[in-house]
């Protein structure tokens, strides 16, 4: 590789790496292959190609998911014929109520808030790309949304509360009888569901869609 | 200066003027002050991005103390009524026998935050005092203390959902301890921190300090 003069890094053959400021020249790629910078391992880029449709189809989904999953209990705890349950809002509104509110904003935000308006703010992303992508307002509301869905997809912790749902399990069988919700089935299909949305999306390649 | 043809991977944006917008990565010129596409604020580098990351890493440091000292659940059982730290949580798990839950909730409450202190307090110290340490490893190090973070979460995951499930008064209730809000302090800082920094300060760093080597043997 030889060192790039200013004229050729005027094309976009050329990026940097984001960790390490490494100058690479972008190559062609096969579909779901990642280019990786060869000094720091981040990765750079990859094939983006999103299916509009497919995405869209899988943003509903998730969305009808999603609210079955916050409105049904997750668990069931059957203990001398009584039952109670909890959804995941009432285990936060628990948390909360007992004064540990930081830990009620960051159960409820990582479950439930950020999962929620990434759904939404994809599902607009979409919209406005298929159908209002001229409008210089909804350009502008695309900007928006793009700026801040590294944000959103990093709060949202889908696959972390899963996991706690079966430890809960575990952790009380010896003292109660306990039992999965409808919630937690909805949960884990709004989870997988939207674990496919997420490779499916390529944000790149939603930003490329504004240069054109 | 080193010559382009020795040294192929030392050609970095900044050698180039150019830099990368933070949010939507298009490629601009380092004169520019806003994105052409996103319009966001670009930094050539973050310096102050150090001192902010130290900044939260030390709090997030001391919390750790209250975190594993004070009580994180409180579980009452036929009137008799545990106060559990992380730590003795987990031994109690390993007394019930429930060896896999032990080893998940050990991984992602003491030994995830601890790696991810010492990890980021190295990746600091590299960076501030130049330590000699491989940068390529720092790097992959790094990769790895943002990916795990997000774990520790599972604790307080769990404690919510057993405190709104588990409420029956003498007989079975859990209740979090005051331990829970110090550690959701240290998982949301340690993220922020790792967040903040900007990285390729590492690289710029060591950078010169291996010219500076260089020159000298080859003179
Ligand atoms: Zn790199
Ligand atoms: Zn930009």
């Amino acid at each position: 590789m030889k060192l790039l003069t200013e004229h050729e890094c005027a094309d976009t053959s050329v990026t940097l790496c984001r960790s390490c400021d490494l100058v690479i020249r972008k190559r062609a790629l096969p579909s779901s292959v990642r280019a990786l910078c060869p000094r720091c391992h981040t990765p750079i880029y990859d094939a983006p190609y999103c299916s509009l449709n497919g995405m869209l189809a899988l943003c509903l989904t998730a969305i009808i998911f999603f609210i079955p999953a916050n409105l049904l209990p997750v668990l069931e705890l059957h203990f001398l014929g009584s039952i109670r349950t909890t959804t995941i809002s009432e285990g936060a509104m628990a948390v909360a109520n007992q004064g540990y509110w930081v830990v009620a904003i960051a159960v409820l935000t990582s479950a439930v808030i950020a999962p929620g308006l990434l759904l939404l703010s994809v599902l607009s992303q979409i919209l406005i790309i298929k159908y209002r992508l001229q409008v210089p307002f909804f350009r502008d509301i695309l900007k928006r949304l793009l700026k801040y869905h590294g944000l959103l997809s990093q709060l949202t912790m889908l696959e972390i509360y899963m996991i706690s749902i079966f430890v809960s399990v575990f952790q009380l069988t010896d003292y109660t009888d306990i039992y999965l919700g409808m919630g937690t089935f909805c949960f884990a299909m709004l989870f997988l569901v939207t674990l496919f949305l997420q490779r499916e999306y390529h944000l790149e390649h939603m930003w490329s869609v504004l240069d054109d | 200066m080193t010559s382009p043809s020795e040294q192929p991977q030392r050609n970095q944006g900044k050698d180039l003027g150019l830099t990368l917008c933070p949010s939507c990565q298009q490629l601009m010129s380092h004169k520019a002050t806003h994105c052409s596409r996103c319009g966001s604020t670009l930094a050539f580098r973050d310096y102050s991005s150090l001192q902010k990351s130290w900044a939260l890493l030390i709090t997030a440091a001391i919390l750790l103390i209250p975190a594993n000292i004070y009580p994180i659940t409180i579980f009452t059982s036929q009137g008799q009524t545990r106060h559990d730290t992380i730590f003795t949580g987990i031994t109690h798990l390993i007394d019930l026998n429930i060896l896999p839950i032990a080893v998940i909730l050990f991984t992602a409450s003491i030994l995830v935050p601890i790696l991810k202190i010492c990890g980021l307090t190295i990746y600091l110290l590299a960076i501030s005092f130049r330590l000699p340490i491989s940068k390529k490893r720092l790097m992959v190090g790094f990769h790895v203390i943002e990916w795990i973070g997000r774990w520790s979460m599972l604790d307080l995951f769990v404690i919510s959902i057993t405190a709104a499930v588990v409420n029956m008064g003498q007989l079975l209730d859990a209740k979090p301890g005051p331990a829970a809000t110090a550690f959701a302090l240290v998982i949301l800082l340690t993220q922020i921190a790792a967040k903040v920094l900007d990285t390729r300060l590492l690289w710029d760093r060591l950078e010169s300090q291996d010219d500076t080597n260089r020159n000298t043997e080859s003179s």
